[in-house]
């Protein structure tokens, strides 16, 4: 193969005139939509290798013990075991319901000799006082589950911001001032792939092959090489299709090791993937908190004054919420306050969840709008946009207003009530990201057959990623997308980022531009000899080349190809300017509540959101979508519970930690923001679900004027802020 | 889940002959559609040696009698019902009990008879490595513990809430249950087939370990009974019910209520009947004013918990809805 070496000087590569574009900007449907929907694509669960072992985790059912004794014997005896160890010995303790609670580990020929022969492990241990709510974990004299050094408390220092007293003050002098406190619950990733791998071994001059259900395929190598005795290089990480990770699949994680472990001692592949009750009690989730927050405005509507004290339920970790005012702006900076701590619990620590922090900061944020614009008697809307810095807040807002109807509402600038028990209402929510973009390659191979493959190691984690590593090059090269051959989800492949924070399409879409833009100037270039014009002065389309101008002067695409001697790679990197990470949403929510069930209905959500280039519309939309849904499902449904007498997980099932499903999606309306007309890419998976619940709390208000200060809007919590608690 | 035999008897006789005649953790027990037993297996509550499958005994007919009167075999799948177009004109509340059950797999792999006889769904019951007076242990954590879910009557010393929508459709129907044992067959009205916590903690129902549930018989409803189901789910797509009601009501010409009947779901470790509420409507007119009141009695006597004080609201707002919809 020869690598181009040749350095354009005619051009930068471009993401060009949206009017000129074939394949991108456009509605492109997944290259492995028919693979998956035929259940044809293979995910790390489905892997099955010879001589495969099947390993299981047993997990100890409460948070906290002392343990007097793990008895493999009789396990070990049972029929199919192959491995069995003991993660704690007598004395140890259990700390936390997490990486500490597993116990032990047994792998065995099949799944159900695996299970068998957990239950057949005996265990003793004494059960200690669980410390699972932050009442618990703030009593006198609590046991100190918090796993910062020298900790003599559950509470973590306190980050405090501004001056209180200046806070107070300018609230002293606001019109109006509405303080709250807010109660929002633990959110599972609830990823329909559960977290694990398939590793085969091999022997030292040979790659150990891992399967990996991860967002992560370039750096799981390292998270694996220490476990498996051997350098990074010879580890190689193929994840082809992934179920979800929303922020919880970073590294190998305690499974991924004790899978490594496990092969590593008996030679043989194993297959360890997390059972659902594993993944809720030690797969991580999103932190909760308890907040209150006191907010004053003028009579004009701006914000004058803030006031934040907040509690990060993170479990043993610490939790995330960002520092007040969210999104919003108060006119003197110096006004506004915040104290916000961790409360630690026994449970399992948070992990990144999409957007980390924001829901949570949104639903007291967006709450306080909502009440200030009722005390001042203000639209909801306008007093959104008196306290928004971007225009593009401001055009957005308005866009969803009109899109679900604000206009004919009756009730913009104070709660409805209900009629016959019946009410309805709208909200609404701003969201902002940065999603970032770095160091990303890819390689882009056109073969003399006329064949072409982009390569990346990216992975797709549902979120359509394939389809642009694909068509991003069929944009380039005038072809259609089933032209190009996308490979990722391998990381022997050009190195490219680990997806956290939007960072995927931002890196890697500017690398597969370049590359292509690589690989078309080398094409170019033979094509000097033979039509005759120089690199530069060509047009790409519909699979033919022709000379800018005079288009009796082309090529069919095969042909071009056919000029090539051998393969032609075309190396891309990331390019700064093909990216732009500052993007920005809003959305509204249309309810309606039955006062007399408690019923929340959602009828309408609707969301707008810039991005710079649209890669691919129907995935965009796509995506807005399920960052609606999983906002929908977070505020209506989602409640991690735990008994708190004894300690247990009782939501390790999705029969109690409900999530939405068909009957409850509304219309859903995503609207991508097509006057910003930036020149750039960027991710935007985060940026959807940070308000979508909030809009809902506000469209309950809206529609029958009661505040639901705690999440989830079950019945229980309506009819209870309706009528008070029985 | 521990392993098992199937058993495929194909008579009936035989079935009953495969059961033990007194309860064990471990005995045979029946399987229909297997969407509970199931479970129960894989949640390491119940592990029966043996499964005695009810497939080959033509338990899966429905059969109408002449005045309009239903006869609904054991191995009806819950979809069955919900699909039929009879049962929708003649037993309106029947089939939206059936239509409101779990997912539309569920519904087509359930029974009726195991509908009837699923165990109760408390979140403790339901965890493996959790004892409880249900498993046998000496204590209900739900009581002081997370009881969100929990019955507002008829609880203690356990506290669980009957999961079945057919059942308190069927209660307020005045159907009755076909029972085969080894001495034969018995009747057994459905208001009679649950028993409540304070009776026996082993199991839900008067059936004997070594008997089946063969068909429910629902009597032809009076001609001018209108009867509705409701059900509250908190997952709309697929939830058991945080409360149900289902009623029935008979008008005489001047739209002045002459009988009804109301059953509560979801509610109480049985189908909780409530003459209190019907006594209410009778001799008033279908208004609001008459479902409000309805309402009021029909948790007068209710006893909640800690955290399930709402569904005091909500049974009163559930009766109001499904009353209002009868009109």
């Amino acid at each position: 193969m020869s690598r181009s070496n040749h350095r354009p000087e005619s051009s930068e590569p471009s993401w060009g005139k949206r009017s000129d574009l074939d394949v991108l900007n456009r509605d492109i449907p997944r290259v492995d939509g028919p693979v998956k929907a035929t259940g044809q694509a293979v995910y790390t669960h489905d892997v099955r290798l010879p001589n495969m072992l099947w390993a299981r985790l047993l997990i100890h059912p409460v948070p906290r013990a002392e343990i007097e004794s793990i008895g493999l014997e009789a396990a070990s005896e049972m029929p199919g075991v192959v491995h069995i160890e003991a993660l704690k010995e007598p004395g140890d303790a259990v700390r936390y319901m997490g990486d500490d609670a597993v116990l032990a580990v047994v792998a065995a020929e099949t799944p159900d000799q695996a299970a068998d022969a957990l239950r057949a492990i005996e265990v003793k241990a004494k059960r200690l006082a669980p410390v699972v709510t932050p009442e618990q974990a703030l009593e006198e004299g609590a046991p100190v589950v918090s796993r910062r050094r020298n900790a003599d408390s559950n509470v973590g220092r306190a980050n405090e911001r501004g001056d209180e007293a200046l806070a107070d003050a300018a609230l002293a002098g606001a019109v109006a001032v509405v303080e709250r406190s807010f109660e929002i619950p633990v959110q599972h990733h609830v990823c329909l792939e559960t977290h694990g791998h398939v590793i085969q071994p091999a022997p030292d001059d040979e790659p150990v092959t891992v399967y990996a259900s991860t967002q992560s395929v370039g750096g799981t190598p390292r998270g694996l090489a220490r476990t498996l005795g051997r350098d990074a290089s010879r580890i190689r990480v193929l994840t082809p299709h992934m179920g979800g990770g929303f922020g919880s699949k970073f590294g190998p994680g305690l499974e991924g090791a004790l899978a490594a472990r496990i092969a590593n001692a008996t030679g043989r592949p194993v297959h360890l993937m997390l059972t659902r009750s594993d993944e809720f009690a030690i797969a991580g989730n999103r932190s909760g908190s308890r907040q209150t927050l006191k907010v004053g405005a003028g009579s004009d509507g701006r914000l004058v004054g803030l006031k934040l004290q907040a509690d990060k339920l993170g479990g043993v970790s610490g939790g995330s919420l960002p520092g007040p005012p969210y999104i919003y702006t108060v006119e003197d900076e110096a006004a506004v306050s915040s104290k916000i701590r961790s409360v630690h619990t026994a449970t399992d620590g948070s992990r990144a969840m999409r957007a980390p922090g924001h829901p949570q900061a949104s639903f007291a944020m967006e709450a306080a709008m909502d009440e200030l614009a009722y005390l001042l008697g203000m639209d909801l809307v306008e007093m959104r946009i008196r306290n928004l810095e971007s225009e593009v807040h401001h055009r957005q807002l308005r866009r969803v207003a009109e899109e679900i109807g604000w206009g004919e509402h009756p009730h913009r600038d104070r709660p409805g009530s209900a009629e016959n028990g019946r009410a309805v209402g709208i909200g609404f929510g701003v969201s902002v990201w940065g999603p970032g973009g770095r160091s990303s390659r890819c390689d882009v191979t056109v073969r003399p057959d006329g064949s072409v493959v982009s390569a990346t190691a990216t992975q797709d984690l549902g979120t359509g990623a394939r389809t642009y590593v694909a068509a991003i090059v069929a944009e380039e090269l005038g072809l259609t997308v089933g032209m190009v051959e996308a490979r990722i989800g391998d990381s022997d492949l050009p190195p490219s980022v680990t997806s956290g924070g939007s960072v995927t399409t931002g890196s890697s879409a500017p690398a597969i531009k370049d590359a292509a833009h690589k690989a078309r100037e080398s094409l170019e270039v033979l094509l000097e000899d033979v039509l005759e014009a120089p690199v530069g002065s060509y047009v790409w389309k519909d699979g033919q080349v022709s000379v800018r101008g005079d288009a009796s002067r082309s090529l069919p695409w095969i042909a071009v190809c056919a000029l090539l001697r051998e393969p032609l790679v075309a190396q891309g990197e990331f390019r700064e300017f093909l990216h732009e990470g500052r993007i920005h949403g809003a959305q509204a929510a249309k309810v309606e509540v039955d006062t007399l069930t408690g019923r929340v209905k959602v009828l309408k959500m609707v969301t707008c959101q810039d991005q710079g280039l649209p890669l691919n519309r129907l995935a965009l939309r796509s995506q807005i979508n399920g960052g609606m849904i999983q906002a929908l499902s977070y505020g209506l449904l989602e409640q991690r519970v735990f008994d708190e007498q004894d300690g247990f997980l009782l939501s390790d099932n999705l029969d109690l930690y409900k999530i939405a499903g068909a009957q409850e999606i509304p219309e859903m309306v995503a609207l991508i923001d097509d006057e910003d007309e930036r020149p750039s890419v960027c991710g935007m998976a985060e940026a959807p679900v940070i308000p979508g619940h909030s809009a809902i709390a506000g469209a309950i208000h809206n529609a029958c004027g009661a505040r639901l200060t705690r999440m989830p809007f079950t019945a229980d919590n309506v009819l209870e802020t309706l009528y008070g608690k029985i | 889940m521990k392993d098992f035999e199937l058993k495929l008897p194909d008579t009936l006789a035989a079935a009953v002959g495969e059961l033990p005649a007194a309860y064990s953790r471990d005995g045979a027990q029946v399987l229909a559609g297997g969407q509970d037993i199931v479970t129960v297996m894989k949640d390491d509550i119940e592990q029966p040696a043996a499964l005695v499958s009810l497939q080959r005994l033509g338990l899966d007919g429905m059969k109408w009698d002449e005045r309009g009167g239903l006869t609904i075999g054991a191995t009806v799948t819950i979809q069955t019902l919900a699909e039929d177009a009879r049962v929708e004109q003649v037993l309106p509340a029947l089939r939206e009990a059936a239509r409101s059950v779990g997912s539309p797999q569920i519904r087509s792999q359930g029974t009726v008879g195991g509908n009837l006889n699923q165990r109760p769904r408390c979140p403790y019951y339901r965890h493996p490595s959790v004892s409880c007076f249900k498993k046998g242990g000496s204590v209900c954590l739900a009581e002081f513990g997370f009881n969100k879910y929990a019955a507002i009557f008829g609880g203690g010393p356990s506290y669980y809430s009957h999961p079945s929508d057919l059942a308190t459709a069927l209660v307020m129907l005045g159907a009755t249950a076909s029972i085969t044992g080894p001495d034969g067959e018995r009747q057994v009205p459905l208001t009679e087939l649950y028993v409540l916590p304070e009776e026996t903690l082993d199991t839900e129902t008067v059936l004997r370990p070594d008997e089946i549930l063969t068909s429910v018989s629902i009597p032809a409803p009076a001609a001018d009974a209108r009867a509705s189901y409701l059900k509250y789910k908190e997952r709309a797509s697929y939830d058991f019910a945080l409360a149900a009601v289902a009623v029935s009501v008979s008008r005489g010409d001047d739209g002045v209520v002459t009988d009804a009947r109301v059953v509560l779901g979801g509610v109480a470790p049985k189908p909780w009947e409530v003459p209190a509420a019907a006594r209410a409507l009778v001799g008033k007119r279908m208004e609001p004013e008459a479902w409000t009141a309805a309402g009021e009695a029909a948790v007068a006597d209710a006893d909640p918990l800690e955290h399930n004080g709402y569904k005091v609201h909500l049974v009163k707002g559930l009766l109001f809805r499904a009353l209002e919809a009868l009109v």
